[in-house]
């Protein structure tokens, strides 16, 4: 008993050691582990975890290993504003990542940009989070260059007549917008828009409004939970149409959970795991191995967000001042999610995304073999 | 005297029931009527028609002269009829003062300035500003409730800031008729107001009910103590099945065959003749 | 005109879904007299139950079904027993309070042994579908709809020929009268948990198989729904809640059709509300004269409330004031600046909550009114922020009373739900009417709050402006209180009935503790907005209107520095559970149900 117990007094007193030698490099995070969101938070920790393993495993930056104070915000503005003051008034944190929804994100913005710490909304595509301040940056996928995107793989589905069902919050909304004002320029005419409330899980009458318009595809600008019921619910109300849904519904989920329901669906992703890239081939690998479950887009964000950050740290220094100048700089990192990161000084988001379409073969996502659906 | 309280053809219906038979009912100033009748009779039912807690399916109430049949009951409140409850429905999470405050609510007049439409913005203001003559009111209603209180011999007075649902069950009938006095009533009802008391309390509320008639208080009372209703009434009613079985003179009425007869089918309330 | 069979059609089988939770919820609201909160959390765990067994143990649904229903009605019983009996006695509102923290606690656990991720809870059913209009309707279906109908069968012959059943019913008819007559109504209650909670393992099993797709966040919308429906149909009558169910089944989808997905809650809570005023006690209720009597008070718990002396609030607000100075870090300064703003709510709460005894569970629109109304004014009329704060204080104050005038005419738990109903309206119309409040895109760039052209936007300023405007509201309160206001709100409290015999009306006073209560809360959603730049629909949900009710409660019902006492101490928990991560909202339930349990009345008692 006695033997083990020191032994164990050791261990524990071996990381001190090592903190002492070299202090950890922290970034804040305010996102959502309880409450209605906190499927993302854990989805986050997932890409964290996975892109510290490593970081860290290969000797951190310059000998300092790089960590996260994950702040519970529930992702609700009063808390978020409270995990803002926390993280700016604390001298170790030298970038703060998230929140997860845009009005968590952007009632604290004020806060970070007024103690000039660097907001990376790494999931907030509302279109005037960075308007908030010079130091709100943002590498999620930019509604205005995916939504053109997504249309212009609808016609080439063949999608003359398409319904669309989008989600209504701010993402849904900048998102439809966005593709309807790319349809008409494809030749396509938008024949029903349903905007649908978050936490809704029966579509039927949804679907029965759309099919009466006629329409000859379904675009699903949802996250991958609806998107699933959506798309199970279809063929419940006796519509056989090709659906086409965006990157948020890439995820294991979206198959897991729409089950004979998905099959055949085309999704669009920025990545997906037979991506020959190398940095997509070795984050899938190590996602696979670590959780026993396929990536999805939100922690490849959160990948993607963390190997920024160590680069970040590494080429500019780990200080707050180094982050804004830093991304301000910085060019060509890997990304699982675009080819190369850079970002647009003006806007502070990320440009050049690589778009995929996928279908959902025997219950898998494969790529898409160009073969347009059979007229529906 | 005049007739402060008259009902003509009083009717009213529960589905297929009929709770109270077309009744007729007069009450003149500084009267003292009484209704009897056993359980079941529609005596409470004809006081929540009155008072306007129930609406009659036909027939007229006029309090004074005025129509008040289906009228709210704050409207009939205030046009100075008070009642209390069988069961006592004091206010139990307030003082015995806000008790009898309560019950002088329809008085107040510096706070409650009679302007249309912004009556209540105006109330709120007052309330929040409390200026001179508000609060000379609300003085002066304290003293008011006091001599109320005083009323019940030592009964409320040391009790006035005390919460109603300490009291015993006694001492919140008292509250319940103080409360009901400090309307200020033209006319006052009394339901069964001993219900519940034992012998001397009893006869204290006796002594207490007959010094508001020598008062002058017009007073409507239900009561099943016969002996309590034969010394303070002026007139007697007798009611059996939501009907009116006798009227007239405490004596006359308690000989009434029909009413010995109702009396004696409700074997229960036949040991009280 | 085909496309109105397949509405019909899809109307009924999501109606169908709703009852199967609302059923259980009457049968515990007819006996308990308590809506209860937990009812979600017990549909969740069923449908995690159910998840375990087909994954784990490959176990048929033959086997699955009542596994979860025997599962369940354990938790029911638990609930029961540790959660509740030991409040009976106590006020109403007491058990209430504990149904919430227990929905807390168990959906906490079930993100946190299954993760916060959907599941997929594939039906083991053939795959066979019937046409029927344009669409088609599988094996699922039926058997939901079947089991609807059986279980309602079955509860009927229950109730009715069962020695358990009369006393079920006796208890329900009158508990007093029922316990003299020697039934045993604690286990009563009892077994009706026990059913109940079986019948909600069961429907989130159903359910969760329906959408192939459970997670932990399933139980409120759950529990929302079922109110609904019940409420519709008469609360406690099982075969109202039946119908309610598939009435608003119906609601919705005609809704939908009529007007779009957008609108598809906006139509069911209008019909709540049109049902509410038409038919005050829900379409199956039983016309009734006047309430019951009551013998002593039975709305709030009768209590000795804590009387603070003067000396000790000046002192209070005087620590309060000097924090700032005494080196509090920013992030203290922004919590407690989150307590001031919510103990604002709770102020405005327990004044139509517990002293006028008017319980809102929709307070939390009036925070979004007062926030829209304030950057409004101040982003499309230019006007200063000094000026729309105020003013938002008073619009809130005319339209939240305006909104909930028609509904004055209810009493306790159906009050309660028509504000519930409002408050979710609320936030769909500041969603749809996309002309004023920009829809879901929210409002940005709203400027800090500031005096005089001086910007308050630093910690120590926006907690010093809170601060101020809370102590500044909580004295008119008490002033309020102690005026004929305060006595009159009170009577209305303890019993309306004697309080209209003494000339009281109701409405006009209602009318104006609306008024006050809209007013601090408005005051609240104003200066929120100005601190957080944006807002949108989502900003304040009926989890904040639910927080509100739990900080008044907590404080003590009516008591002003009970309100901010739990609005202080409700904001301050979970912030210090915040090293405990994923496991900080659990503890908050623990205590929650720690405090309900020792102290019904509220910390500092109701007045």
């Amino acid at each position: 008993m006695p033997l083990s117990r020191r032994t164990l007094l050791a261990a524990a007193a071996l990381p001190a050691f090592g903190a002492r030698a070299a202090e950890p490099i922290v970034a804040g995070v305010s996102g959502p582990l309880t409450g209605p969101n906190a499927q993302y938070g854990a989805q986050w920790k997932r890409g964290f975890d996975l892109a510290l393993e490593g970081i860290n495993g290969a000797g951190g930056v310059k000998g300092r290993p790089i960590e996260y104070d994950f702040q519970d915000s529930q992702s609700d503005p009063r808390q978020s504003v409270a995990v803002a003051q926390k993280l700016v008034s604390d001298p170790r944190i030298v970038i703060e990542l998230g929140d997860f929804a845009s009005p968590a994100s952007m009632a604290a913005s004020p806060i970070y940009q007024r103690a000039k710490l660097v907001q990376f909304g790494f999931t907030n595509s509302h279109p005037d989070f960075t308007k908030g301040g010079d130091h709100m940056w943002s590498n999620s996928t930019s509604q205005a260059e995916e939504q053109p995107n997504l249309a212009k793989y609808a016609a080439k589905l063949g999608f003359k007549r398409p319904a669309l069902l989008h989600l209504n919050t701010d993402w849904g909304r900048t998102a439809k917008d966005a593709f309807m004002a790319a349809a008409p320029g494809l030749g396509m005419q938008v024949v029903a828009v349903e905007g649908y409330l978050a936490a809704e899980q029966d579509f039927r009458p949804t679907l029965v409004r759309a099919r009466d318009s006629k329409p000859d595809g379904l675009v699903l600008l949802s996250y991958y939970a609806d998107g699933a019921l959506i798309s199970r619910q279809t063929r419940d109300t006796g519509l056989k149409l090709p659906i086409l849904a965006g990157t948020s519904n890439y995820s294991p989920k979206f198959i897991e959970l729409g089950g004979q329901g998905v099959e055949g669906d085309w999704v669009m992703s920025t990545f997906f795991p037979g991506d020959p890239r190398p940095e997509v081939v070795d984050f899938v690998a190590r996602y696979r191995k670590k959780y026993d479950q396929e990536p999805d887009s939100f922690s490849a964000g959160a990948y993607d967000t963390m190997v920024l950050f160590a680069m970040l740290c590494d080429k500019y220094g780990a200080t707050r001042e180094g982050m804004q100048a830093g991304l301000l700089d910085i060019k060509d990192v890997p990304s699982v999610i675009y080819g190369k990161v850079a970002f647009d000084p003006a806007t502070r988001r990320v440009q050049g995304a690589t778009y995929k379409l996928l279908q959902v073969r025997d219950q898998k996502f494969v790529v898409w073999d160009g073969t347009a659906p059979a007229a529906g | 005297m005049s007739v402060m309280l008259e009902c003509r053809s009083v009717t009213r219906r529960f589905g297929g029931i009929v709770a109270v038979r077309p009744i007729d009912l007069t009450l003149h100033a500084g009267e003292f009527l009484s209704i009897i009748g056993p359980n079941g009779a529609g005596k409470t039912t004809l006081f929540n028609l009155i008072s306007g807690h129930d609406a009659p399916d036909a027939g007229r109430i006029t309090l004074e002269g005025v129509e008040i049949a289906g009228h709210a009951p704050e409207t009939i409140a205030a046009r100075g009829l008070a009642r209390t409850f069988q069961h006592g429905r004091v206010f139990a999470n307030m003082s015995v003062r806000d008790n009898l405050l309560v019950g002088a609510h329809h008085r107040l007049r510096a706070v409650k300035p009679r302007l249309p439409g912004l009556g209540a913005v105006a109330e709120l203001a007052l309330a929040l500003l409390r200026p001179p003559g508000v609060r000379a009111e609300e003085a002066a209603l304290n003293r008011e409730i006091e001599a109320i209180a005083a009323i019940f011999g030592d009964r409320l007075t040391p009790r006035l800031d005390q919460p109603a649902y300490a009291l015993s069950y006694a001492n919140r009938r008292r509250v319940e008729i103080a409360r009901a006095l400090a309307l200020r009533p033209r006319v006052l009802l009394l339901d069964e107001p001993t219900a519940g008391m034992n012998e001397s309390e009893t006869l204290e509320m006796q002594h207490i009910i007959g010094d508001l008639k020598a008062g002058g208080q017009t007073i409507l009372l239900i009561e099943h103590k016969l002996d309590l209703v034969m010394r303070l009434s002026d007139r007697v009613i007798a009611m059996d099945d939501g009907a009116k079985i006798a009227e007239g003179k405490p004596d006359a009425v308690r000989q009434d065959p029909a009413v010995i007869e109702a009396y004696l089918g409700h074997r229960a309330m036949g040991e009280a003749l | 005109m085909s496309s109105w069979l397949d509405y019909t059609i899809n109307g009924l089988i999501i109606g169908n879904i709703y009852a199967l939770v609302a059923v259980g919820l009457a049968l515990i609201f007819g006996v308990s007299h308590l809506i209860n909160f937990a009812h979600g959390s017990v549909y969740a765990v069923g449908a995690y139950i159910g998840w375990a067994c087909f994954t784990y143990l490959h176990a048929p649904l033959a086997v699955t079904a009542p596994t979860v229903m025997i599962a369940c009605a354990g938790l029911g019983v638990l609930i029961e027993r540790v959660g509740l009996r030991p409040l009976a006695g106590s006020a109403r509102i007491a058990p209430l309070l504990a149904t919430i923290g227990i929905s807390l606690v168990l959906d906490q656990l079930l993100q946190i042994i299954f993760t916060p991720d959907p599941r997929a809870l594939t039906s083991p059913l053939p795959n066979w579908r019937i046409q029927i209009g344009g669409g088609t309707i599988g094996a699922l279906d039926l058997l939901i709809a079947a089991t609807g109908i059986v279980s309602a069968g079955v509860l009927y012959f229950f109730l009715r020929f069962t020695k358990l059943g009369w006393a079920v019913r006796a208890t329900a008819q009158d508990r007093d009268a029922a316990r003299q007559m020697g039934v045993d109504t604690d286990r009563v209650n009892m077994a009706v948990f026990a059913i109940a909670s079986a019948l909600g393992g069961l429907s989130g099993l159903l359910v969760g198989m329906y959408f192939n797709h459970i997670d932990p966040a399933m139980s409120f919308a759950a529990t929302l729904k079922g109110v609904v429906a019940q409420v519709v149909g008469g609360m406690g009558n099982v075969p109202g809640a039946i119908f309610g169910s598939l009435l608003l089944g119906l609601t919705e989808s005609y809704g939908v059709a009529i007007f779009g997905s957008s609108y598809r809650n906006l139509f069911s809570f209008a019909l709540l509300l049109l049902i509410l005023v038409l038919r005050p006690n829900g379409l199956f209720a039983s016309a009734r004269s006047t309430p019951p009597e009551p013998l002593t008070g039975s709305f709030v718990m009768p209590s000795r409330p804590v009387r603070v002396p003067r000396i000790a609030v000046i002192a209070a607000i005087a620590v309060a004031a000097i924090v700032p100075l005494a080196g509090a870090a920013p992030y203290v300064l922004q919590v407690l600046t989150n307590a001031w703003l919510f103990a604002m709510l709770a102020i405005s709460l327990t004044l139509v909550a517990g002293t006028l005894g008017q319980i809102s569970l929709g307070h939390a629109s009036l925070l979004l009114i007062g926030a829209y109304a304030s950057a409004l004014l101040a982003l499309d009329l230019h006007w200063p922020v000094w000026a729309s704060v105020p003013a938002a204080g008073l619009v809130t104050a005319l339209l939240g009373t305006a909104l909930i005038a028609p509904a004055f005419r209810l009493r306790s738990h159906y009050l309660s739900i028509a504000t519930l109903g409002i408050g979710e309206m609320v936030g769909l119309v500041i969603l749809n009417w996309e002309s004023l409040t920009r829809g879901p895109m929210g409002v940005t760039n709203i400027p800090p709050l500031q005096v005089g052209g001086v910007e308050l936007d630093n910690p120590r300023a926006a907690y010093w402006v809170t601060l101020g405007v809370l102590v500044l509201l909580a004295l008119l309160q008490t002033r309020l209180l102690r005026s004929h206001l305060g006595r009159t709100f009170r009577a209305i409290r303890d019993d309306d009935v004697a309080a209209r015999a003494h000339g009281i009306s109701l409405g006009r006073y209602k009318a104006i503790a609306f008024a006050v209560g809209g007013f601090s809360a408005g005051i609240s959603g104003g200066i929120a907005a100005h601190l957080y730049s944006y807002i949108n629909n989502e900003t304040f949900t009926s989890t904040v209107s639910i927080s509100a009710l739990t900080m008044v409660i907590l404080g003590g019902l009516g008591n002003v520095a009970g309100a901010v006492f739990g609005a202080v101490a409700l904001t301050a928990l979970p912030e210090m559970f915040r090293g405990t991560a994923e496991y900080r909202m659990l503890i908050y339930g623990l205590a929650l149900l720690l405090l309900v349990r020792f102290r019904p009345q509220g910390v500092f008692g109701t007045t």
